[in-house]
């Protein structure tokens, strides 16, 4: 971690850049969203629109967590304890997502047509 | 004793305490906010109703994105003047963060008002119409209601002849509204036959109240008392009497399962009558004269003849126009009528020329007139651009469901002004609370529009109720201002009582405030996330 007062001052560089870059990235997804020209995929909202517009939202949160946050420095502690957090958010929302092939919602399921 | 690892760190983790803590509790809070995320998900892919895609203003939340990404810059730097001990630059740049969670508080508050005073309408045919309702007058004045809040044109009017209570349920404050209604009106509630009940056990029943005898709620008190005590009174004999003959029903039955000889248990009602107490479970108030009583939509379910009350209080009487006036109606919106004509096979623009609000009122007409030219324009625009598929035959790009659909406040202002959609010219400060009804109003761009009770499906302000996207809508930006406000006053906490610490052990304030800033970068995250999926998806 930047911890003498030289790697701080370096490292404060750094976020500047990178709060510059998130600034972009906000102003890009906003573009693409309400700027007819720059629409990507169908016209209006799609998947197209859905994934560049979660790919950035992914990016900038990388950024926050990995530069800001400091994690791509950290012990190795962190990491356990905070991607058993993510692990846990990604399985459960894994689980979820079984209920949509679930025969419940299907209204010919136990009427046997 | 002296707390260990609150500067330096553990040997085995290579982290001091606090840091330890706060990726614990990040960890969960992940776990949190990923729960509402997938929650919503889901809703959406499971929702019955058209989802509002990009309903919400975007600018506010783009300048609130800004003020969050801001504010984890300036969170950063002040962590970083503190590391090199530069105090009045700490103070400098952890102001301004806690400055930037003042704004996002304020524009949220801003936002948060502006659903709350934004009726919604579903109308049984699936139109919805959006606006805001106007104000009851009586004498140019504004009606007042208990709490001293201006009554809105929402009321269900009755002509009451007769009340009657639920003796258990009844809710004071509504009796107490009955009675204030009925003075107002120089009418009075008497009750409508005498009143007599048997109080003690063997005697003959006595007279509890007289006709005629006028409402009050002690009156109603001493019924509840008497119908509370009889009951309990009367519980006590029918439990020992069932008691009694499943006693005699077992020893009769020797070896017999309960279910079996269940049906022969039965108690010997006549036998056990004169014993009983009477339970006095409602009591009838006649109004005289009949007068009209008006009554909130969300505490009765009205019907002409009889309605009821949440309270089951019962209101005899004929039910009036009662419509639901909108003062300025600022969107009609037919996707959900659309998306229910499809599904049962109709053509979705036949279903709307057929809808109560086309058929009826006339600006409705004319808005949805004027809306089919621009989606024609629109189609020529896409077809011009990008063509039409050869294989299909079908332009390769096509108008969404909003843009046929939809009529919404900044369309009304564009036919106003007499240019196409999106030509129209909104102020800044219409961007960020909706139009500005009153300098519109010269120009009438918003129709007034009367709805009759029977056309109402279901309505609400832009609130949790309206729909699963509010709900979430404010789950999720509920939840995060939260931490919004517990994170600023923690950063707040280093900037005005830290100066103590930072005398004494500086590197404990540092690592304290590199704490608070983890946190509030994970806000800033939140958020990240939060702008995207609820404003412009």
């Amino acid at each position: 971690m930047a911890d003498t007062p030289e790697a701080i001052k370096k490292s404060v560089r750094t976020y500047l850049f990178v709060g510059g870059i998130l600034f972009l990235g906000t102003i890009i997804t906003v573009l693409v969203a309400t700027v007819p020209m720059l629409d990507v995929g169908q016209h209006g909202f799609d998947k197209w629109d859905c994934i560049l517009g979660l790919t950035i939202a992914t990016t900038k949160a990388f950024l926050v967590a990995f530069i800001f946050m400091h994690l791509n420095h950290e012990k190795k502690a962190v990491y356990w304890l905070f991607g058993s957090g993510v692990c846990m958010v990604c399985s459960l929302a894994g689980l979820t997502a079984l209920a949509l092939g679930d025969p419940i919602f299907d209204n010919f399921f136990y009427s046997g047509h | 004793m002296e707390i260990p690892y609150v500067v330096t760190p553990r040997k085995d983790t290579g982290l001091f305490n606090s840091k330890i803590a706060i990726w614990l509790f990040l960890a969960s809070e992940v776990m949190l906010f990923g729960g509402f995320f997938s929650a919503y998900v889901f809703l959406r892919l499971g929702a019955d109703y058209p989802w509002p895609e990009r309903t919400l203003p975007v600018l506010p939340g783009l300048i609130n994105t800004f003020v969050l990404i801001g504010s984890s810059v300036t969170v950063v730097f002040a962590w970083a003047a503190l590391k090199m001990r530069e105090w009045r630059k700490f103070q400098f740049f952890m102001g301004i963060t806690v400055f930037c969670a003042l704004i996002f508080m304020i524009l949220k508050g801003v936002e948060y008002n502006v659903k709350f005073h934004h009726q919604a309408l579903r109308l049984t045919d699936y139109s919805v119409i959006e606006g805001h309702l106007g104000k009851e007058e009586e004498n140019g004045k504004p009606v007042l209601d208990h709490n001293g809040k201006e009554v809105e044109e929402n009321l269900i009017f009755i002509e009451t002849e007769k009340v009657t209570f639920n003796t258990v349920r009844f809710h004071k404050p509504w009796v107490e509204e009955i009675l204030t209604q009925a003075e107002h009106h120089q009418s009075k509630l008497v009750l409508a036959a005498d009143l007599s009940a048997v109080t003690q056990e063997g005697q003959p029943a006595e007279v509890l109240a007289k006709a005629g005898d006028p409402l009050s709620i002690e009156l109603l008190n001493k019924i509840q008392k008497s119908y509370l005590a009889a009951r309990s009174h009367n519980a006590a004999y029918r439990t020992a009497a069932l008691r009694e003959e499943w006693k005699s029903a077992k020893a009769a039955n020797p070896g017999k399962r309960g279910w079996q000889i269940a049906s022969d248990v039965n108690i010997d009602a006549d036998a056990l009558a004169p014993k009983l107490l009477t339970e006095v479970s409602t009591v009838t108030f006649a109004v005289n004269p009949p007068a009209r009583f008006d009554f909130h939509p969300r505490d009765i379910k009205e019907a002409d003849g009889q309605s009821r009350m949440r309270d089951d209080t019962v209101i005899g009487g004929k039910l009036l126009d009662s419509p639901m006036v909108f003062h300025y109606v600022d969107a009609i919106d037919f996707q959900f009528l659309a998306m229910k004509a499809v599904k049962k096979g109709i053509d979705p623009i036949v279903a709307i020329e057929n809808s109560w609000l086309i058929k009826n009122e006339a600006f409705a007409k004319e808005a949805w007139e004027w809306n089919k030219l621009q989606v024609a324009k629109i189609e020529k625009n896409l077809i011009d651009k990008y063509g039409i598929n050869k294989k299909t035959g079908k332009p390769n790009r096509e108008p969404t469901s909003k843009e046929r659909y939809r009529i919404g406040w900044k369309d009304f202002v564009a036919k106003a002004d007499g240019v196409d959609r999106d030509k129209e010219k909104i102020k800044l400060k219409e961007e960020f609370m909706g139009p500005d009804y009153s300098e519109r109003e010269s120009k009438e761009t918003f129709p007034h529009l009367s709805v009759p009770r029977d056309q109402i499906g279901f309505a609400a302000k832009f609130t949790p109720a309206w729909n699963t996207y509010y709900a979430l809508y404010f789950t999720i930006t509920g939840l995060h201002g939260l931490h919004v406000i517990g994170g600023a006053l923690v950063l707040a906490y280093y900037l005005f009582f830290g100066r103590k610490m930072y005398m004494e052990n500086p590197e404990w304030l540092a690592n304290r405030v590199e704490i608070g800033g983890l946190f509030w970068h994970f806000v800033d995250l939140v958020w990240i996330f939060v702008f995207p999926i609820l404003y412009l998806m």
